[in-house]
């Protein structure tokens, strides 16, 4: 899927090939973002990055690291991520390879119902995993 | 409470304030916080004297060279610096002697005899002294004794020069040459060159002594310039000095006569390459002891004589 | 011929090996360097970064660290101490065995010990977020890496080095005294001149400098070994090894250049 990592970069991308740094909690990970992308203080940083998980409805996660996070939590967390990054474009970058315990289609939705974003979330997979989205 | 930033807390404290602590405790070692106390010394030669040559009072360490420079007059000043504290054992009848051991660095040794005399003023000069010089001022006594004797012996009445300079007399003619009638009375211009050198290194002698013989008078009179034993020792040599001053002086003279007079060649010549040889000799030795001399003993000069 | 000429290829292909790293390295602080000179670095979560990092490579192993130093400065006060008094140069003792343990073998110690322990976790470290893609990832955040990851592990293996290094300086200065006069303070003041004799500016720098040259070298290295590890997990064990043979060889570089400029 080299389609997907050629993407411009304004597009915020949620992969299995751009995992979580394994020896951060969820939160320090997406808080990462603003603290030396935008230069927030440490706190805002944590308060931004708690707010987001909140909105996803999974803020439980937030001190968990990605060794012990299930599949469904480490792309909530990845997710996350990407949405702090406030890029126009959202790739979903086959889910069906991070989120195989859940049926993902009905958790993608909703979990974009949740968070309440503007913009759109686009989801690349596979042709013959097309069927899973009709609903 | 954060139990990680606690415990680097402590620790960056800790180590803060240790090495806070040790820093002051170098700082009071190195005498930081004390006055440093100068001293310079007048040396003949820096011979083994470099920054960093410990000053030692009873074997301790109390002070160090920084600095070695010239003054006006081309002698050596050694500029030594101790630490306050230090300062109460130079004394006004300290004497610093240069010691320089068969193993180890050389230092600078202050022996201070009366601790009860008055302490020496910040930025004094005083002598610096080879290492055990009044123990081998008989020794050069002794040489400069047998040099005279030599010279002495050279000049008598009835002496070499004397009897050659009667049997120069007899040598006639009149010669032409670059060294004029010498030429003739040596037979060749390489041996009347000869003969000229030893006058020149006889007159040249005569100089040094000279000159030995002022510094020692400088330092004879200079108030606390030595001890009383090796001042002594030193009129002796003064004298000696004198002595072997004149004799040259004389042999000189005979030697200038020698030059002018017109006599027989033949005859003259042998006597006059044996009194040359001696003549050579005994200059050689004078010129080695007058060295030896002058690298012992510091020169002495005005600013040093002006000591409190 | 053939051979001949194989073997100067592999000799140069060896040669270019060494400047690529060397390059590779000296870039890389250099670019640490600058990165330390923008205001933007210094803030609270880099500071916060940097006190774990000292909290793991120096405050953790505190205890251990001062046990070794202690048993290592009693060894070596015993063995000067003793070889000195059969020789009959005692006076000389106290100011070997600061000079040996305080100026050259306690930092080179510990400098082996951070290398070993927090040297080998971070060249480790470093080599899995390249070949796990987390390196990748944080490119595509627009994180850089060398702010939060490379840069706190720096200051923290220098600053843990020196302090580790001083600490058991002044341990082996308390227990030489210890050795020498015993429990009492009569040699109090011999002892302090013999330090006051040892330490002048020009060494206390240079005992400084070598002990953030050692800090650097047990990170920089590693990291930089690390970041060259090819995408492949079995080539994790390989770039630890690499990288702590690197280590050590500037360990003993460094400690032989400053010998040499301390004694010749």
């Amino acid at each position: 899927m080299s389609a997907v990592a050629e993407l411009p970069d304004d597009v915020a991308r949620v992969s299995l090939d751009l995992p979580l740094r394994a020896n951060l909690s969820a939160l320090d990970n997406i808080a990462l973002i603003p603290l030396y992308q935008r230069h927030y203080g440490a706190a805002d940083s944590a308060r931004l990055a708690h707010a987001m998980l909140e909105q996803l409805g999974h803020a439980a996660i937030a001190l968990l690291r990605d060794s012990d996070m299930t599949p469904a939590q480490r792309f909530i967390a990845k997710l996350a991520r990407a949405l702090i990054l406030k890029r126009p474009r959202l790739v979903i970058d086959r889910p069906g390879a991070m989120l195989y315990d859940v049926p993902y289609p009905a958790f993608i939705r909703q979990l974009a119902a949740q968070a309440e974003m503007t913009g759109s979330w686009e989801i690349f997979d596979f042709r013959w995993n097309q069927a899973l989205y009709q609903e | 409470m954060n139990k990680l930033h606690f415990k680097v807390g402590l620790f960056a404290a800790a180590s803060l304030l240790l090495a806070a602590i040790f820093i002051v405790y170098l700082l009071h070692a190195r005498g930081f916080f004390e006055k440093t106390f100068h001293l310079q010394l007048a040396a003949a030669s820096a011979d083994g004297v470099a920054p960093g040559v410990p000053v030692v009072f009873s074997g301790i360490e109390i002070g160090r060279v920084t600095t070695l420079g010239l003054n006006e007059n081309g002698g050596i000043i050694i500029h030594t610096e101790f630490l306050g504290r230090n300062a109460k054992w130079l004394k006004e009848n300290s004497t610093f002697t240069l010691d320089k051991p068969i193993v180890g660095g050389a230092k600078i040794r202050v022996d201070s005899p009366d601790l009860g005399a008055p302490a020496l003023p910040h930025n004094a000069t005083m002598l610096l002294l080879t290492s055990d010089i009044s123990k081998e001022i008989p020794a050069l006594v002794e040489r400069v004794k047998a040099i005279l004797a030599n010279v002495e012996y050279l000049t008598r009445k009835d002496g070499d020069i004397n009897v050659t300079l009667a049997n120069v007399k007899t040598v006639t003619g009149r010669m032409t040459g670059e060294y004029g009638i010498l030429e003739g009375v040596l037979g060749s211009p390489e041996k009347a060159r000869a003969l000229t050198d030893s006058l020149d290194k006889t007159r040249a002698l005569i100089t040094k002594l000279d000159g030995l013989a002022a510094k020692a008078d400088q330092w004879l009179f200079a108030e606390k310039g030595v001890a009383a034993q090796t001042r002594e020792s030193l009129a002796q040599i003064r004298l000696m000095l004198n002595d072997a001053q004149s004799s040259l002086k004389k042999a000189d003279a005979l030697m200038t006569n020698a030059v002018e007079i017109s006599a027989n060649v033949k005859d003259g010549t042998q006597d006059l390459a044996q009194l040359r040889t001696e003549i050579d000799d005994a200059v050689r030795k004078a010129n080695d002891l007058i060295n030896e001399i002058n690298k012992k003993w510091p020169f002495a000069r005005e600013p040093e004589v002006k000591l409190p | 011929m053939n051979f001949l000429a194989a073997s100067i290829e592999s000799l140069g292909a060896k040669v270019v090996g060494w400047f690529t790293v060397g390059y590779g390295m000296f870039a890389f602080l250099a670019q640490a360097g600058l990165l330390l000179l923008e205001p933007a670095t210094w803030n609270r979560a880099t500071f916060d970064v940097v006190v774990k990092q000292i909290y793991f490579t120096a405050v953790q192993i505190l205890h251990v660290f001062l046990g070794y130093a202690l048993v290592i400065s009693w060894l070596f006060i015993t063995i000067i101490l003793s070889t000195a008094r059969d020789f009959g140069l005692t006076e000389f003792a106290s100011e070997m065995t600061i000079r040996v343990l305080v100026l050259e073998l306690l930092p080179f110690l510990t400098a082996l010990f951070v290398a070993l322990r927090s040297g080998s976790a971070i060249n480790t470290e470093v080599a899995l977020m390249r070949v796990n893609n987390e390196l990748d990832a944080l490119a595509h955040c627009k994180v850089p890496p060398m702010q939060f990851e490379f840069l706190p592990r720096l200051i923290g293996g220098v600053v843990s080095v020196v302090t580790l290094a001083g600490l058991a300086g002044l341990l082996a200065l308390l227990m030489g005294y210890l050795a020498i006069y015993g429990m009492n303070l009569a040699g109090f003041e011999a002892y302090t001149r013999t330090i006051a004799k040892i330490f002048d500016f020009r060494i206390m720098a240079g005992l400084i400098a070598k002990c953030a040259l050692f800090g650097l070298a047990v990170t920089v290295i590693p990291v930089t070994a690390g970041l060259e590890t090819p995408k492949k997990l079995f080539m994790v064990p390989v770039s630890v090894l690499r990288g702590m043979m690197r280590v050590f060889f500037a360990i003993v570089a460094i400690e032989v250049v400053s010998l040499a400029l301390k004694y010749i």
